[in-house]
């Protein structure tokens, strides 16, 4: 029974050891990883917006770094998901150091897709949910979650249509010519055309025009279109109405209509 | 007769007392002074000193009341007893194995969840050990008075 007893309390001393050891070490190394984080780049990609957050991680501690995950979840300010993008790290053995970018982007073509005229005419922000993951010592799972916004600038902000002035063209049609001032809050530079068509109040089609626009980033875009009606519908476009504006670019194509008038 | 009874435990407390009291100095020192030395409550964004402090406290008192009735059944008793509370008292801090805790860092509030499902297993293990160690001793102890044979009866 003696012995018995003996052995149990070397077994529970030892036990105790391992666990001490461990937690020292394991703090001891936590405080020893060098997680920096860089600053968010803003970029534009060839269908849309990147968003790159460069990160590294230097392990001088004792024990390996196991699975880390990087998840990002980009949902506008109704909560529709734009982006949901992970970055995976299988390992990183003590004594080293892993650099990588963590890179959400958010393609245009889908978002105008969603019909989100609001975000092309009004400056907005994402709200990005990161979660992330790793397996420290391949025993303590960690979970770290946090939320924050990125800054959506719209490419057609504060876009308003001046007074419309009309002035004979020919025998047949006269000549509008509709004052456009918009400002391109956005990261991307507005290349395109922009098509108009002016719809009287009882939605009858009354006038049209076409015009090429290269409005760089957080440039002011200040110019007037040239539409042509026939003569007999001059008068209706001076008095208000409804325009539909078509942008046309070779990625995207994006319309919304404007009340005049 | 009562004077030496009184000597008697005088001879076997006064003992017991100062090595319970030195017991007690040194699971303080272990449990709470080492640690708080080595690592500042400055140096991590988390309190815990508090859980730490609860834990010397439970350690010194177990400490202290299993030097003064070692060798007993009442001994015994605070060694399963310690081992229980350990074991509680780790389930509650530790949330059942996943700790979390909120930081504000910078601009952003971040939260954390740590499984530490191991370690509580490693803990929890430890003190079953313990409790039948404790068990194993107190069926020593009463074995050993119940085959005591006293020959100074008649």
């Amino acid at each position: 029974m003696k012995i018995v007893i003996r052995m149990l309390s070397v077994a529970a001393i030892i036990l105790w050891i391992v666990i001490l050891f461990f937690s020292v070490t394991a703090v001891y190394s936590v405080m020893n990883l060098g997680i920096n984080v860089g600053e968010v780049q803003m970029l534009p990609s060839s269908d849309g917006i990147a968003f790159s957050l460069p990160f590294s991680i230097i392990n001088n501690g004792y024990y390996e770094l196991a699975d880390l995950n990087l998840t990002t979840c980009v949902t506008d300010p109704d909560g529709t998901v734009l982006d949901l993008t992970e970055t995976f790290v299988p390992s990183i053995p003590r004594g080293s150091n892993v650099n990588a970018t963590h890179t959400i982007s958010v393609d245009l073509d889908s978002i105008l897709a969603m019909n989100h005229v609001s975000l092309l005419l009004n400056d907005s922000s994402f709200n990005v949910e990161i979660f992330a993951g790793l397996n420290f010592a391949r025993a303590v799972p960690v979970q770290l979650s946090t939320n924050s916004t990125i800054p959506w600038g719209a490419p057609f902000a504060h876009f308003s249509i001046g007074t419309i002035s009309v002035s004979p063209h020919n025998s047949t049609h006269d000549k509008a010519t509709i004052p456009v001032r918009f400002e391109n809050h956005a990261v991307i530079d507005i290349i395109g055309t922009l098509k108009v068509e002016v719809y009287s109040e009882s939605n009858r089609r009354i006038a049209s025009g076409t015009a090429s626009i290269n409005v760089p980033s957080q440039q002011r875009y200040a110019d007037s279109l040239l539409v042509y009606a026939r003569q007999q519908d001059a008068s209706k476009l001076t008095s208000s109405g409804k325009m539909h504006l078509i942008f046309e670019t070779p990625v995207f194509v994006v319309e919304w209509w404007e009340q005049y008038g | 007769m009562a004077e030496l009874n009184a000597k008697s435990i005088v001879r076997e407390l006064y003992p017991r007392a100062l090595k319970a009291t030195v017991w007690g100095s040194v699971t303080f020192l272990v449990v709470y002074y080492l640690p708080m030395m080595l690592y500042p409550t400055d140096m991590l964004p988390l309190d815990y000193a508090t859980p730490l402090f609860q834990f010397a406290i439970i350690a010194v008192f177990f400490a202290v009341a299993g030097q003064l009735f070692s060798g007993t059944i009442i001994g015994c008793g605070f060694g399963v007893a310690k081992a229980i509370v350990i074991i509680a008292y780790f389930f509650a801090v530790s949330d059942g194995g996943v700790f979390s805790v909120t930081l504000p860092i910078s601009e952003l509030t971040v939260n954390l969840a740590v499984d530490i499902s191991v370690l509580l297993l490693m803990i929890v293990s430890v003190n079953l050990i313990n409790i039948a160690k404790n068990l194993l001793a107190a069926i020593d102890l009463l074995t050993e008075q119940s085959t005591n044979i006293d020959f100074t009866l008649n």
